[in-house]
């Protein structure tokens, strides 16, 4: 077995465990708003499909070029779009007295 | 990376160069990709935010077993194809055509298990958002919004699954004519990056539809 093909066996364990460990997250007791913590696998999943399978640190440097940039857009458009959800103070809205 | 081939076309300067300017483009379209489906995830980000309860309401009503099983056949597809480029650098077209043929067989059972056999179970239980909608109550709402974006997320991954399929077909059948060796195999990564790129997607989509919302 050659160089390639173990890396390849080793990334499908190592994807498999990640799944397992997000999928055993899911049933701890988090609070609501902790719960997208779950997706952390999931983000790592992705990094190593992208390294592995995908071979981004392969061939023309302009290829990272577009996975970062992909990247950097993606946390614009997440960060600025979540930005007033995440970050709004809601204050208690007084009921008005019926006259 | 493929090596060169022996011929190219006139706008490139050697077979090399028409290599890496294939699986540029393919970068720079998984790029645009990333965008598309980012807005996706941002309506979740954003309707699960000011629906936490109704949102996870709806979520427990998807099957966690079929989303599951589904996201262990696309991480298989996506070695099996990875193996099947890895067989090719190495001259062996026999095995690259086996490892495209599993791949594509895990595609076709992710597409059964998802609209042949969920998606119908979602209709039959009412979980499409509307009149009729099966839950009732103040986390309705919520609830409808997640189904919202739990049809519309996994119709446009479907979507893109179909068309992973033609492209792995395409694959299989000019490796079937011969077509590809070591000194030539660009088409088998251009499109193992997008057969790829589709896995990511699910990967992100499975813990948003079935995971977060469960729990205690």
């Amino acid at each position: 077995m050659t160089q390639r093909f173990r890396l390849l066996w080793l990334t499908l364990a190592l994807l498999l465990v990640l799944l397992a460990i997000e999928f055993g997250a899911s049933f701890l007791p988090l609070g609501r708003s902790a719960r997208p913590l779950v997706l952390i696998p999931a983000v790592l999943m992705v990094g190593v499909v992208g390294t592995s399978f995908m071979e981004v640190g392969r061939g023309p440097e302009i290829i990272r070029l577009f996975a970062v940039a992909a990247l950097l857009w993606l946390s614009f458009l997440l960060g600025l779009g979540s930005l007033d959800a995440l970050t709004r103070i809601e204050y208690p809205v007084q009921a008005a007295n019926p006259r | 990376m493929s090596e060169a081939s022996q011929t190219h076309e006139f706008q490139y300067s050697n077979a090399h160069h028409q290599a890496e300017t294939a699986i540029s483009g393919m970068w720079l379209f998984l790029a645009t990709e990333v965008l598309f489906f980012g807005a996706l995830f941002l309506t979740w980000i954003y309707s699960r935010h000011w629906n936490q309860a109704g949102f996870d309401a709806g979520a427990q009503q998807t099957e966690l077993a079929i989303g599951t099983i589904n996201t262990v056949i696309l991480v298989v597809s996506s070695f099996a194809y990875s193996a099947g480029v890895a067989f090719i650098e190495t001259g062996n077209g026999r095995r690259l055509i086996q490892c495209c043929a599993a791949a594509w067989l895990l595609g076709v059972a992710f597409l059964i298990l998802k609209f042949g056999i969920e998606w119908r179970d979602d209709f039959a239980k009412h979980l499409f958002p509307g009149t009729g909608f099966a839950l009732h109550g103040p986390l309705s709402g919520g609830a409808q919004i997640f189904f919202v974006f739990y049809f519309l997320g996994t119709a446009l991954h479907g979507l893109h699954m179909i068309g992973g399929l033609a492209l792995v077909g395409w694959i299989i059948l000019r490796a079937s004519r011969g077509e590809f060796s070591p000194a030539f195999y660009t088409p088998v990564v251009v499109v193992g990056l997008y057969w790829s790129f589709v896995d990511m997607v699910w990967i992100v989509l499975y813990p948003m539809i079935y995971l977060v919302g469960r729990g205690p």
